[in-house]
């Protein structure tokens, strides 16, 4: 495999319901038996198949709970497959959820450190970095206080700056683009398209196809955890408009 | 649901695939060194958030087992009369220890859970979070070494080249700590009831092991509990451990190399024990936050 490919074969992604969940010893000895009888599974994701080459842009639409989210966090390794393969080959940069990793009550500075650690940076690595962060994040002398003090707009542009500076193979973008105001979203979106010219994989969810559209040409459609189409982003629109009128069938059990 | 068609060029082969089906991870080992500086910031974040807003910041470490020791040394030595010199010093050098483990322990068993919000989110190995737990409460234990030799050094106690061990045993302390911790925060991700077991085992465990009492001190009885509670602290892994900081501390001598040896097998085994469990279930912590 090369760097920033990305293949998922016949990915699934199943939850057992319990009902209520079990997180008792008590609970978890009365309800042994049953457990084993009824071991009822919410697939949120299932038979998903996927390539994505090195350097192409993807783009996942679907409603609601149809499984985008769970198949970036599988792709990002967050959540381990209960079938099927799927393996991404690079370094992946997650911005799932902006400033996921920030602690409240630490300072920006010190949140940019504990970030670039998570993410597996060293800190002479960061060094580097940090002013070329603090300069995308536009944040100036905030850096130095509590990002709990900081309006959701700082919040995001921090984060965002930190996840567009850890040179992936492999971007993968939750709605971020959302978040800030609209001239730091045009300045995200920027960064995105330099990404974009210098090789690197995209994967990207939206509900927006204007945005979709400048920055993927591929999309799939996800509904209800299967994969319902995979092409040309227009096309996907399309499909997806269309299940959206259909009736929507219920989430997928099986016993 | 029909399958989706594949209409864009640029599929990869299916020889990819093949090669795609090795596992592409590096090892869980590798990938926590890869982390090890993570680790390194969750401790000093767990400090600067711990003390942050107290005046007294990271006094506290050194108070704290000062106070419980002030409370320990009066009952002992005027309610209950225990005939022993410097007693305080006796009961600093077991508490200490203890405290490392125990409040290592307690704390670390949540780890995972108090930080799901991480785990949720972004790849990393799980193990940083008990880990970093570990480390700060280490740093805690070093430095509650201060009021221990000013203690000392106000009662007299005399101070051998013995205490060169101490090194040693905050290392072989802290691999023990790490192993049952990492057992327990997995644990605890399954059944949270795990908690306040080890809490009710834990009050137990501080009487069944020789931290306030020494093993030497134990007369003999001919009851039958008497010699379970023999053969009891015989396994308890505590027995082997507390001694490498009270040895040196209060008796100015070097551990007994049997004791250390022991020490340093339960160490290393809960710490094998420990990880593998916990490696092994971590796959399975994202479905039980």
């Amino acid at each position: 495999m090369r760097d920033g490919q990305i293949v998922l074969s016949d990915v699934g992604i199943g939850y057992r319901i319990y009902r209520e969940k079990v997180s008792t010893l008590k609970e978890a000895v009365a309800n042994r038996f049953r457990h084993l009888r009824t071991a009822e599974r919410f697939w949120a994701l299932r038979h998903v198949s996927l390539q994505i080459a090195p350097g192409e842009a993807i783009a996942l639409v679907g409603h609601n709970g149809s499984g985008k989210s769970t198949l970036l966090k599988t792709i990002a390794g967050v959540l381990e497959p209960s079938e099927g393969v799927v393996a991404a080959q690079g370094r992946i940069s997650p911005m799932i959820e902006l400033g996921a990793g920030f602690d409240a009550e630490l300072s920006g500075r010190d949140n940019i450190y504990l970030n670039g650690a998570l993410l597996g940076f060293s800190r002479k690595q960061m060094d580097r970095k940090f002013q070329r962060i603090v300069d995308f994040s536009e944040l100036g002398d905030f850096i130095d206080l509590p990002v709990k003090n900081y309006s959701s707009g700082m919040y995001a542009r921090l984060g965002f700056a930190i996840a567009q500076d850890v040179d992936p193979d492999i971007l993968i973008v939750d709605e971020v683009l959302a978040v800030g105001d609209e001239r730091f979203q045009e300045k995200c979106k920027q960064r995105i398209q330099e990404f974009r010219a210098s090789g690197i994989t995209f994967v990207f969810v939206s509900h927006n196809l204007q945005t979709a559209r400048e920055l993927c040409p591929r999309a799939a459609v996800l509904h209800h955890g299967r994969l319902a189409f995979d092409g040309p982003t227009d096309a996907a629109w399309e499909r997806y408009r269309e299940l959206e009128r259909g009736p929507a069938p219920g989430p997928v059990f099986q016993a | 649901m029909e399958a989706a068609q594949r209409t864009h060029p640029d599929t990869v082969p299916e020889a990819a695939l093949a090669t795609a089906g090795a596992p592409v991870r590096p090892s869980r080992m590798a990938e926590l060194w890869r982390f090890r500086q993570l680790v390194a910031l969750l401790v000093v974040r767990e400090l600067k958030v711990r003390y942050k807003r107290s005046v007294l910041g990271l006094l506290w470490t050194m108070l704290n087992p000062l106070l419980l020791m002030v409370v320990y040394a009066v009952v002992f030595t005027t309610i209950l009369r225990a005939a022993q010199p410097n007693f305080s010093i006796f009961l600093l050098a077991g508490l200490l220890p203890w405290l490392y483990f125990s409040t290592a322990l307690m704390q670390g068993l949540m780890s995972v859970l108090v930080n799901q919000e991480l785990v949720r989110k972004i790849r990393l190995p799980h193990a940083v979070f008990p880990l970093s737990v570990v480390g700060s409460n280490l740093v805690n234990f070093t430095l509650s070494f201060i009021p221990l030799f000013v203690i000392m050094a106000t009662l007299r106690q005399p101070f051998t080249l013995a205490l060169l061990f101490l090194p040693v045993a905050a290392v072989v302390l802290t691999i023990f700590c790490a192993g049952v911790t990492l057992l327990f925060a997995t644990a605890t991700v399954f059944f949270r009831d795990v908690r306040h077991l080890t809490e009710v085992l834990l009050q137990m465990l501080l009487y069944l092991s020789p931290v306030l009492y020494d093993v030497t001190q134990l007369g003999e009885h001919r009851t039958w509990w008497f010699r379970l509670f023999r053969v009891e602290l015989q396994v308890n892994p505590l027995s082997w451990l507390v001694p490498l900081v009270r040895d040196p501390v209060y008796y100015g001598r070097f551990p007994p190399l049997s004791t250390v040896a022991v020490a340093l097998l339960w160490a290393a085994g809960a710490l094998v024990v420990g990880f593998a469990v916990f490696t092994r279930l971590e796959p399975r912590h994202i479905h039980h936050l």
